[in-house]
């Protein structure tokens, strides 16, 4: 029963306990012990009777505790609080009862609970087990033996057990133990003093507490071992003020130790004297660093000095003083008991024995932990932890509390030691592991500690007491939306004078949060500078919507949906052509990324953005759009090379602001991608070409059939009198698989089959086996139009499983539904058969270690090999840009290198974007570039200058003319489908999903909780 | 630093930029480089108070540790290698000047201490150009504390507590203290309250001490900045003690009242009096020539001197015009040598007539040993008696 048990009902519990004893006239007894760690299950109840195995329950209200007790005895089944596990019995307690190991089983399988399987418990070992109100408790576990062990030792030996132990200092610092003891005992000045770093202040971690709370006697006994190491003879506990059962308890154990001659003057008969006093620290988080801590115990401030002189030198009153952490002391006891070499079998090389965490924040089981160092953080989150609450995305752990750093997925695989978290950039600190979602913004997540920080610092030095104000300001503002180009490197700067000049550890690691999110998240950082836009939509002030953060092109999306709701599908789409000006193809193909983060979705499901999308547009389908000028003619000439939608997206907007715009394409058609890479049963031809039809409407002159570097070059462009040159060229180019074999005939490359049935070449492959290697959009693509063209058979070979597949999920649906058969876990090796394809060789998988994307990394394994008949080969595992320009520098990637501002460096007045730049992208990403684009180069255009312009697109308020309280019950619309038999049917590629109608679009937008409407509740002033 | 009491001091040997120094066991790195000559930059510190390493303008490189060490604070050891100019040290004080820039008002132009503050100065030698405007900044009410003698501005301080310290281990009163955390911290008097309700006994240690404009005499205010006064060295009148002390003069009159560093008596340090009570000097009712009553004087001097205007018949102490009829009892304003005369006559004429053990004699305080030691030799070789006291008796 420590502090959150009993905050969770423990001592209710308890009476419960008792009342059902009475009740059934059972002669048992409710004991007590300390936290099990397993906070998720708070109250736990252990029950045990004679002849039956002992059960622990989570969950155990004091109105569960019938029913448990009906379940363990009778046998009924559980109404409220769950099973935890079962325990095995080890050995007696002092007052009979039996007590159990905290290894818990599965009571099914007899193998251990997955909270339990990895931890190793050390210190935390007696936590849960025994009474810590007891010292018989604790001298029934072998408790105050090693002190007698040591008493009988030289104190030289006592301080090189420890040292050979190669215990490091728990608090977070990691200096290793043995070391400071010989330190504090090689100072010849008397008196010494011991003391214990009870105060715990990082948010969110209780590690400290629920030792001194749960096995109070281990701390003394330690502290006691380290006075006898170093010639002290009085000892002090520094425990934080808001921990007062931790106080009690301690205070209650010295009082018991003292009675048992176990602490006080000749300990048990040696001659060695040796007492503790406790003292409440007064709440400054500081007082945790060793200097501040012993200045408040003389009285004064808590403010830390510098140092040298270190504490084992000149610390408490000026003596020789040993600072450690509770768990420090408490591992003493058994690595005396146990020995050194014992110790040193736990954990790794440089890190011996065991870590206890609190593990907290976005994850299963919440809990106290304890863990040999050198396990990774990805056993921690998802072995121990259980992963992510509601299927949500691992996006980074914090470790080391405030004063730590975060890790991205891509470090998952970082053993948890001291030098490997402090290699990957965070810390081992105390032990608080917070772990963040994808939803988290880790620009806020950085903020928070460093407000933390920032209130906390005790004011004493300038870098710390000013610094941390300061880089909390540009913080606060970035998190705003008024973030600065500049800012970062202002933060850089505050970061560098901080840890260089601040007086303690608190002012020189109070940046590593924020400067662990510049190293892993700059993006993050960069998208509320520039944009404006927070895509985990987590900031307040920056978030109108989740929806309108999540989507790239910042369509607004409530705005939209509520002039359709109105009947006001004109200006709806005029809202959203504002950003987007492929609404109707959009509402065909956007993966909607606006629908994933929807609040709704949290309630019920996601609003039907796409769809409400698709039918505002369609329903303008015989008014073609005229987009409006903006800005007068100017006889300035810009040409733009592929009318892709980025292509096309920068054109349409340069063309709005007066230019003369020219977009000359490659293929007979225009629309890139759009055209050649989506078929058309998802994208058909009429509002594909009507929304190209659109741009022309602007006055944007398109050429196609006009080719880069043969019909034309960047050079016979400027010769021409164009003043700037925007390269969207795309990423056509399949990548090849490097493996032999990859020109026979047969293999056909998906980008290449999408393009011949857009050219309507229409190959045959009728009866054919086909192979599709990949898991994009394009291998479904191509899969699905593979059925499409009669192939008999058609799988798709995947190097990872089913939850890596990068391709949307409506497109892995159809696939399956059309009969696509998945194989996951293989990549292909060799192409076999005489000059044509016959069968393709594949190696099995297995998933390794994280990758920088937070994918595990496909295995080969060895001697996997099997190969698998096929007639056509179809890779279609990603594209490259094609470049045939002598002044354009491409990138090994195959994407072509810019600088801030999309220019060629070299090349002024050229500019590149689109897939070309970043790698395949989807429509409305690429939308997002070109309004980027645009901006940039008619800012050049304007004044000369490359970048700090950014696009922001406008924002609405639209009125909610409807209770929304009418709209509660209301479900999300499915649009109809064509049955497969009708897709599969005659080589037909007409279109899948059908458009809904008109009332129910309208009831569907009335679903929209008008998030944005709160924001300007919230916010009460305009978007910055 | 703490040495052992009865242990032999050693020095040690070690490298300050590539000079080599022997310094005493114990001694800072500071103390060492300055008692060779290398300046080391400080705020905070100062040689007559403890140290706090608050400031980190004294940081120094020291090869082999990482991080840099405050050189008030580090103690050497011998072998030490330490650089006071290194990159990292250089851009530590830079960046520490930065900060509280930020947070200091940006009025030289006006402020009391322009030319004579310690922070101007490392902001010159630094170059640290002012802050680009943003971010709080502290606005604390100017001369909030009725104290008749100290002016605290809250805005300027820099929080180094050389006040807090000056107070607490020069004065031993402890009047200063720092209250709250984080950039809230701030100077505060006893529990935040006025300065004379906090034991201050307004010796002005903390004035003195400052080294910016946070902390100003009162009655100085606009008149005595560094570069318009004269420093003159004098010793305090007010007690035996001798306290030098340098009266700040401008245009022939005392403006402020500081002390001098290197005096053996007192240092820095004055009382309330020899401090701020400086204004008798220019009071019109000092007393500038010796006072006889007419009495006293021939009538002959008297109308002849009168007339030629070497004396003057004063008001003193009646509440009579001088155009009024002049009695036995008016005072006259004499010259030192008819003075004397009148008091060394009546001297002689009264132990004549009644006797040496007729005087007493009183000394004051406010003398020096030395004019003690001759009043003691008038009393008794002169006059004749042993009836002589002294003020401070009292």
């Amino acid at each position: 029963m420590g502090t959150c048990g009993i905050a969770a009902g423990a001592e209710a519990t308890r009476d419960a306990v008792d009342r059902e004893l009475e009740q059934r006239s059972l002669a048992g007894e409710a004991g007590r012990v300390g936290c099990m760690g397993m906070c998720s299950f708070e109250p736990i109840l252990e029950l045990h009777a004679a002849g039956s195995p002992y059960m622990v329950y989570g969950r155990a209200t004091a109105e569960a505790v019938p029913g448990i007790f009906a379940a363990y005895l009778e046998g009924t089944s559980l109404q409220q609080g769950v099973v935890v596990g079962e325990g095995r019995p080890v050995f007696t307690r002092s007052n009979g009862s039996a007590l159990e190991s905290l290894s818990l089983v599965d009571p099914e399988t007899g193998d251990p609970i997955p909270f339990h399987r990895k931890q190793v418990r050390v210190v935390l070992s007696n936590c849960g087990l025994i009474d810590p109100e007891s010292v018989d408790d604790y001298l029934a576990v072998g408790g105050y033996e090693a002190l007698e062990t040591v008493l009988a030792m030289d104190a030289e030996q006592v301080v090189d057990t420890v040292i050979r132990s190669g215990l490091r200092g728990r608090g977070g610092g990691g200096f290793p133990t043995g070391r400071k003891w010989q330190l504090a005992r090689s100072t010849e000045r008397w008196p010494k003093y011991v003391i214990c770093n009870a105060d715990e202040g990082d948010p969110g971690a209780f590690m400290d507490r629920s030792v001194l709370e749960g096995d109070p006697h281990a701390v003394i006994e330690g502290m006691a071992i380290a006075g006898y190491a170093i010639g002290a003879a009085v000892g002090y506990v520094y425990c934080r003020a808001e921990y007062p059962l931790a106080i009690r308890r301690l205070e209650g154990a010295l009082a018991a130790a003292r009675e048992l001659r176990l602490l006080g003057r000749d300990i048990l008969g040696s001659g060695f004297d040796f007492d503790i006093q406790v003292k409440a620290g007064a709440g400054a988080f500081v007082c945790g660093e060793e200097t501040a801590l012993m200045a408040s115990i003389h009285g004064e401030r808590g403010q830390p000095w510098p140092r040298p002189p270190y504490p084992a030198v000149a610390g408490l009153w000026d003596q020789p003083s040993n600072v450690n952490n509770v768990k420090s002391y408490a591992f003493v006891p058994r690595i005396v008991r146990q020995g050194a070499a014992w110790f040193r079998s736990l954990g790794t090389e440089g890190s011996p024995g065991t870590a206890v965490f609190a593990l907290s924040g976005m994850v299963n089981r919440t809990g106290l932990i304890e863990v040999p160092m050198g396990i990774t953080l990805h056993d921690v989150v998802f072995d121990i932890g259980g992963g992510i609450p509601g299927g949500k995305q691992f996006k980074a752990v914090q470790t080391g509390g405030p004063l730590g750093g975060c890790l991205p997925a891509a470090n998952l695989d970082t053993p948890v030691d001291f030098d490997s978290l402090t290699a990957a950039g965070s810390v081992m600190g105390s032990g608080g592991m917070i772990v963040a979602d994808e939803t988290t913004c880790m620009v806020e997540f950085a903020t928070y500690f460093l407000r933390f920080a920032c209130d906390e610092s005790c004011g004493k030095c300038p870098p710390c007491r000013i610094g941390s104000l300061r880089m909390l300001e540009i913080l606060e503002r970035i998190t705003a939306g008024r973030g600065r180009p500049d800012d970062l490197d202002r933060i850089r700067h505050l970061a560098g004078g901080m840890q260089q000049g601040s007086l303690c550890g608190l002012g020189q690691l109070t940046p590593s949060p924020v400067l662990s999110v510049l190293r892993h998240f700059e993006d993050e950082l960069w998208a509320h500078i520039t944009e404006g836009r927070c895509p985990a939509a987590a900031c307040q002030k920056l978030v109108r919507s989740p929806c309108v953060s999540a989507c790239p092109a910042g369509v607004d999306v409530p705005a939209y949906l509520a002039l359709v709701a109105q009947g006001r599908r004109s200006e709806a789409l005029a809202v959203h052509r504002e950003a987007n000006p492929f609404a109707m193809i959009c509402g065909r193909v956007c993966p909607a990324f606006c629908e994933d983060v929807c609040r709704r979705g949290q309630i019920d499901e996601p609003i039907a953005i796409r769809h409400v999308k698709r039918f505002m547009a369609d329903h303008e389908f015989a008014e073609p759009w005229t987009p409006p000028r903006l800005a007068p003619s100017k006889d300035v000439r810009v040409a733009v090379v592929g009318a892709g939608p980025c292509g096309l997206t920068t054109a349409l907007r340069l063309a709005q602001q007066g230019y003369r715009v020219t977009v000359f394409e490659r293929m007979p058609e225009p629309g890139g991608m759009m055209t050649y890479g989506i078929p058309s049963y998802r994208l058909p031809r009429a509002p594909l070409f009507a929304e190209i039809d659109h741009i022309r409407r602007a006055g944007v002159e398109i050429r196609c059939g006009m080719q880069l570097g043969t019909d034309f070059t960047i050079k016979s462009l400027r010769e021409d009198g164009y003043a700037a040159i925007v390269l969207a060229l795309g990423a056509h180019r399949s990548r090849s698989l490097n493996i032999d074999g990859e020109d026979k005939d047969g293999v056909y490359h998906g980008v290449q089959m999408l393009r011949d049935v857009a050219s309507d070449q229409l190959p045959d492959l009728s009866g054919k086996r086909v192979v599709v290697v990949g898991g994009g959009d394009t291998a479904m693509d191509a899969a699905r139009s593979a059925r499409r063209l009669g192939a008999e058979e058609v799988r798709v070979v995947y190097r990872r499983t089913r939850d890596e597949l990068p391709a949307i999920r409506e497109e892995i649906e159809g696939a399956v539904e059309e009969g696509v058969v998945f194989d996951f876990l293989v990549t292909p090796v060799a192409v076999l058969g005489d000059g044509s394809v016959n069968a393709v060789r594949l190696q099995r998988q297995s998933l390794g270690n994280f990758d920088s994307s937070g994918r595990r990394r496909p295995v080969p394994i060895a001697g996997s090999e099997f190969d698998l008949p096929c007639d056509v080969l179809v890779p279609a595992i990603g594209q490259i840009t094609w470049l045939d320009d002598d002044s354009l520098r491409a990138r090994q990637a195959g994407t072509i290198d810019i600088g801030k501002a999309f220019e060629l460096g070299d090349v002024p007045g050229v500019f590149a974007a689109g897939d070309a730049v970043s790698g395949p992208a989807t429509v409305v990403q690429s939308v997002a570039q070109g309004n980027q684009v645009a901006i940039t180069v008619r800012h050049w255009l304007e004044t000369g200058e490359l970048g700090g312009v950014y696009y922001r697109p406008v924002r609405h308020d639209i009125a909610q003319l409807y209770d929304p309280q009418d709209y509660a019950e209301s479900r999300r619309p499915e649009p109809g489908m064509l049955s497969v038999e009708e897709r599969l049917a005659g080589r037909d590629f007409s279109e899948v999903e059908r458009v809904l109608d008109a009332a129910a679009i309208e009831e569907e937008c009335k679903r929209c909780l008008r998030c944005d409407l709160e924001w300007l509740q919230r916010i009460g002033e305009p978007m910055p | 630093m703490t040495t052992n009491s009865g242990v032999e001091t050693m020095n040690v040997t070690l490298t300050v930029n590539g000079r080599r120094v022997v310094a005493p066991e114990g001694s800072t790195i500071l103390e060492a480089a300055r008692s060779a000559g290398i300046r080391i930059p400080t705020l905070c510190h100062h040689p007559d108070l403890s140290n706090v390493g608050s400031c980190r303008i004294c940081v120094v490189s020291v090869d082999g540790t990482s991080g840099l060490q405050t050189a008030c604070t580090a103690p050497v050891q011998a072998g030490m290698q330490i650089d006071t100019e290194s990159e990292a040290a250089r851009a530590t004080r830079r960046f520490v000047l930065e900060m509280l820039l930020t947070d200091h008002p940006n009025e030289c132009m006006i402020c009391e201490v322009n030319g004579d503050c310690e922070l101007q100065e490392l902001v010159y030698e630094y170059e640290v150009p002012w802050p680009e405007p943003g971010g709080a900044r502290h606005a604390f009410a100017v001369d909030p504390d009725p104290n008749p003698f100290i002016v605290i501005d809250r805005n300027k301080c820099i929080l180094c507590t050389r006040c807090v310290r000056a107070c607490a281990e020069i004065q031993n009163r402890d009047v200063w203290g720092i209250a709250h955390r984080g950039f809230e911290s701030r100077l505060v008097a006893g529990a935040d309250e006025f300065l004379l309700d906090a034991r201050c006994e307004s010796c002005g240690q903390c004035v003195a001490y400052c080294p910016v404009g946070a902390l100003y005499d009162k009655m100085s205010l606009g008149r005595a900045r560094v570069n318009k006064v004269t420093r003159v060295p004098t010793t305090c009148s007010y007690c035996g003690v001798g306290c030098s002390l340098d009266l700040n003069v401008r245009d022939g009159e005392v403006v402020r009242v500081t002390g001098i560093p290197e005096a053996p008596v007192n240092g820095m340090a004055l009382c309330v009096k020899g401090r701020y009570g400086y204004d008798y000097v220019h009071h019109p009712d000092r007393l500038t020539a010796p006072l006889v009553r007419a009495a006293l004087l021939s009538a002959e001097h008297l109308d002849a001197r009168l007339a030629n205007g070497e004396w003057q018949v004063t008001a003193v102490p009646d509440d009579r015009s001088p155009d009024e009829e002049i009695t036995p009892d008016t005072f006259i304003a004499t010259d030192w040598a008819t003075a004397l005369d009148v008091v060394a006559g009546r001297f002689a004429d009264e132990k004549e007539a009644h006797g040496a053990d007729a005087f007493a004699v009183f000394a004051s305080a406010k003398c020096t040993n030395e004019e003690n030691f001759l009043f003691g030799k008038f009393a008794r070789q002169i006059l004749g008696t042993n009836s002589i006291d002294h003020c401070a008796r009292l």
